[in-house]
């Protein structure tokens, strides 16, 4: 019996050292095998996306490794393996609900907190969808990542095998929601599977609900980037009520006003600053650009403010960022 | 830029929800337990106990034959 539990302790742990790069790098052949970047992917682009894949991980392996190397075992001491008595599904549900509800908040507080804004902003400005934009993130947003301290933590105390397996489970959701094969189609397509996408779409992220959130647009009807915030599991959005579920493919992806800023400043913003000028991430750039209807509405909420000032309290002005 | 104050309240109402949500499955596990009698702590706790060294650590090997 040990014997069958350490094999499956090795599957495990190796799936989880190749099966995410070999699955992001199946699912990228077949993406360019089908055309489905359609010539989306331009030079400056192209270097964004690579810097981002490749250099964040020497920044963040060591901060990994000597958060739990020598931060965990300073701070708890005596408290290393204390919950390895935590049974294999309680251990899975517990962090399953711990990081990604963790991750949840942290990606929405990026786009809700103006000041954030421009840490997630590289993620976003891809006008594209699939494996060569899922990694593109600013250094300092992965760097900072709460969920993987959390769950680093938890694997410290002694919930290594769940935190593994959860890991697996979130990779290949997160990593499906990304790419630019609609897996969830045939859901919706046929009647008979209707109830089964039904829950499907309020329990995790799929290709319809993650790509609204990497629309162009907003408040369309299709994209959505105000909400749809989970990354494993969708049904925090649909708890907090930032969901939109429509079945439907947004037209294009991306930020409205983005005009390619060079791919240093997007890895290491503030670090390196934009050379495109009005860019939120150029030195005098603003915190959050609007949308021109964004603007629109802002301008006239402040006038309808100013107007019932004397009257009662001013209206909240809504603006459109991503 | 500030946050608008109507968005700060809907973070704050659902951050209080949140820590809820995040005790649920503890909280679901214990109760599991207590249902079930089942106690998998004192397990660990005997099973170390069972398995700790009968050589004296004052030995020069300091147990490390066990």
């Amino acid at each position: 019996m040990e014997a069958t539990i350490d094999f499956i302790k090795k599957v495990i742990d190796n799936l989880n050292g190749f099966g995410f790069p070999f699955l992001v790098f199946f699912l990228g052949v077949l993406e360019f095998s089908f055309g489905l970047y359609k010539n989306k992917w331009p030079k400056n682009e192209r270097w964004v996306d690579i810097a981002c894949f490749t250099l964040p991980r020497l920044i963040l392996q060591p901060a990994i490794a000597y958060y739990t190397l020598h931060f965990l075992p300073y701070v708890f001491s005596d408290y290393k393996n204390i919950f390895t008595w935590v049974p294999f599904w309680w251990g899975f549900a517990i962090i399953a609900v711990a990081d990604d509800l963790t991750q949840y908040w942290y990606h929405r507080l990026h786009h809700e907190i103006p000041w954030l804004w421009r840490f997630h902003r590289t993620h976003h400005s891809a006008s594209y969808m699939g494996m060569a934009m899922a990694s593109r993130q600013n250094a300092i947003y992965t760097l900072f990542f709460s969920q993987i301290y959390l769950t680093a933590a938890l694997v410290y105390l002694g919930l290594g095998i769940p935190a593994i397996a959860v890991r697996l489970v979130k990779s290949t959701i997160t990593t499906l929601a990304h790419s630019s094969i609609p897996w969830d189609k045939p859901f919706y397509q046929y009647k008979v599977l209707h109830p089964i996408a039904w829950v499907l779409e309020r329990f995790i992220s799929t290709p319809a609900t993650h790509h609204a959130h990497h629309a162009a647009t907003t408040d369309d009807g299709v994209g959505y980037y105000k909400g749809n915030f989970g990354n494993m599991f969708f049904l925090w959005d649909i708890i907090f009520g930032t969901a939109l579920i429509s079945r439907q493919y947004p037209k294009a992806y991306g930020i409205s006003h983005y005009e390619g800023d060079q791919w240093y400043a997007q890895l290491l913003w503030p670090i390196f600053k934009s050379k495109v000028e009005g860019s939120e991430l150029s030195a005098a750039g603003p915190t959050v650009r609007l949308d021109p209807e964004g603007e629109a509405v802002l301008a006239n909420l402040n006038k309808a403010a100013l107007q019932s000032k004397a009257k009662g309290p001013a209206l909240e002005p809504s603006y459109h960022n991503h | 830029m500030k946050i608008e104050p109507a968005k700060k309240q809907r973070i704050i109402r659902n951050v209080i929800l949140s820590l809820f949500i995040f005790l649920e499955p503890v909280a679901l596990m214990y109760t599991s337990f207590l249902i079930s009698g089942q106690r998998p702590w004192e397990k660990k706790a005997q099973k170390e106990v069972n398995t700790k060294s009968l050589t004296t650590k004052t030995d020069s090997n300091n147990g490390g034959n066990d």
